[in-house]
């Protein structure tokens, strides 16, 4: 009887799951495994590697990928270093200001990346707010941030900062007072609590969100479209243009076949951490 | 003593000015887009417009594809999710409650949308969506905003289900009522603070989901974040501010409501999600 409730209660378990997993399977899942098939599609229809050869051996598009890791190391780089700066401000400081900090930080996750994107395009453009202002001073700044590296980069610490310090403040929080003021107690310099203490045991997050920036940046699409140069481009814009303009899908799905695999890397690492979460731990 | 009191000065000092970066950098483009939403005249060199009103508004709420594309954006928005609660709740509530074999399999799937670059899988699903015929209809753009959500649908949800004690949900069977009843309740209402998060969230990202729609939806269905990528590269600044700070608008509202009415911790597990 027991066995015979237990065995329908897994049956019920399954036809909940449904629903939800076929959307799943049927819109991601086969497409995608339908789009690695049709990556090595030649012209003739026959199986061949040339669309990735393409991709591998032309200069355009080596040059793509380039100027996309140029782009994520930058980011990454320099989203890290501030962040982790302003979640050790927010982690120890008890002031006025960081208090406020610590409740403003937060918002910016919430603006419409669109809204966030063309903001912050008012700002830097040539005939933007930072030129106007420098006119006042009778000085003419061009920033020139539009339609290169450097506007990709700007904007992408608007987004990455608040991201990066949120997950870094939570790593840091783990991190208990305690610990901090024994170190202090046997002698230790704030430098050597620095590096000794708070850097290898936030280790994991700043490599998490690391991956996470340089996934999202493989990925990237509105940014480099609104404010990224046309040659070289990132692989976002290059992959949309290569499905919409020439519709030639087999490259188009070597190209996502190549983003995923240059992700999936850093998606083993995220998949394996979630699913790793305490809260999901079997009871 | 005054050494001290100078080091102290010198370092309030140092906060002061990285808090003035902070706020440039964060919030000056945003007010700066919220003074240009509201001017009337601002030529170049301007710093800040001549004069003020609601020219602009009058502009773009002139304009039928603008406003056709607010109409459109809040009925995707709604629809995407109203079919994502009702597709993924069962399944959060499955994967809270019930073991099944393959339950991480699934967890597992829902990943897959958020590990994957976006717009691989939006070129990816664009190929079998021409064979079907949903390239450039509504049903073709709603999956797309499903897709997306999913992760957050299924997971913070059935957080929330899992911090209900299951002796309540057994206490009210004792007491006679049926699976069913218990569930909607029981169970339900004292789930809903997670599940509201949940469904704010996927409307707020369904609002503002750019490239999927623009891939899938062109050219019959376009959304305000797809109008913005045209109005971004060819309209005076003052025109596309006005239009940003309607898309932005539901965002601020619906994030004061949740501050309202849900604890920072759930609101903070989503974020992450996000």
């Amino acid at each position: 009887m027991q066995e015979k409730k237990k065995k329908s209660r897994t049956w019920v378990g399954y036809l909940l799951v449904c629903p939800a997993f076929l959307v799943m399977l049927a819109v991601v899942i086969i497409p995608i495994c339908n789009s690695v098939l049709l990556s090595f599609q030649g012209e003739d229809g026959g199986l061949t590697w040339d669309n990735y050869l393409y991709f591998l051996t032309d200069d355009a598009s080596i040059r793509n990928i380039l100027f996309t890791l140029k782009v994520a190391v930058f980011t990454i780089v320099l989203a890290l270093f501030i962040s982790y700066a302003l979640a050790l401000y927010l982690r120890f400081s008890t002031s006025r200001v960081s208090r406020l900090v610590g409740h403003l930080y937060l918002l910016p996750r919430f603006v419409p990346s669109m809204v966030a994107v063309y903001a912050v395009i008012n700002i830097v453009k040539d005939s933007g707010l930072i030129n106007r202002i420098s006119l006042l001073f009778e000085q003419n700044i061009k920033p020139g941030f539009l339609f290169d590296d450097k506007g990709i980069i700007l904007v992408n610490l608007w987004f990455s900062i608040p991201f990066a310090t949120m997950m870094l403040l939570a790593g840091l929080s783990g991190v208990s007072d305690s610990l901090v003021e024994s170190a202090r107690d046997a002698g230790a310099s704030s430098r050597q609590i620095f590096t000794k203490l708070l850097l290898p045991l936030t280790f994991k997050d700043i490599m998490i969100t690391g991956t996470f920036i340089f996934m999202s940046q493989i990925g990237a699409f509105t940014i480099p479209y609104l404010v990224g140069p046309n040659n070289p481009k990132m692989l976002g814009v290059a992959l949309f243009q290569q499905q919409s303009s020439y519709a030639d899908y087999p490259k188009a799905m070597a190209l996502s076949v190549i983003m995923f695999l240059l992700c999936s890397v850093g998606a083993v690492l995220y998949i394996w951490t979630s699913l790793k979460d305490p809260e999901w731990a079997e009871k | 003593m005054k050494r001290l009191y100078y080091g102290l000065g010198r370092r309030k000092f140092i906060e002061y000015i990285l808090f003035a970066v902070f706020i440039l950098f964060f919030y000056g483009p945003l007010c700066n887009m919220l003074i240009l939403a509201f001017a009337g005249e601002y030529e170049y060199p301007d710093v800040i417009p001549q004069t003020y009103g609601f020219k602009w508004w009058d502009y773009v709420l002139s304009r039928d594809n603008l406003l056709s594309s607010i109409t459109t954006s809040f009925l995707v928005a709604v629809l995407a999710t109203a079919i994502s609660l009702a597709i993924c709740l069962p399944a959060a509530y499955a994967i809270s409650r019930i073991k099944f074999k393959g339950r991480k399999l699934v967890m597992f799937s829902f990943l897959l949308t958020n590990a994957f670059p976006k717009m691989g899988i939006y070129t990816a699903m664009a190929v079998v969506f021409y064979q079907l015929n949903l390239m450039g209809t509504l049903p073709g753009v709603l999956l797309v905003h499903i897709v997306n959500t999913m992760l957050f649908m299924t997971w913070i949800p059935a957080g929330a289900f899992r911090n209900v004690h299951q002796q309540q949900e057994e206490a009210a069977r004792d007491a006679g009522a049926g699976p069913v009843r218990t569930f909607f309740q029981i169970t339900l209402p004292m789930a809903f603070p997670g599940i509201a998060v949940a469904a704010i969230y996927t409307f707020l990202a369904s609002l503002e989901e750019s490239q999927g729609t623009m891939l899938i939806g062109l050219p019959n269905i376009k959304t305000m974040p797809v109008e913005l990528y045209g109005i971004i590269l060819d309209f005076p600044a003052s025109g596309g501010a006005v239009f940003a700070i309607i898309l932005l608008i539901p965002s601020i509202i619906l994030l004061v409501l949740l501050r309202k009415y849900v604890g920072p911790d759930t609101l903070s597990k989503g974020l992450k999600l996000r």
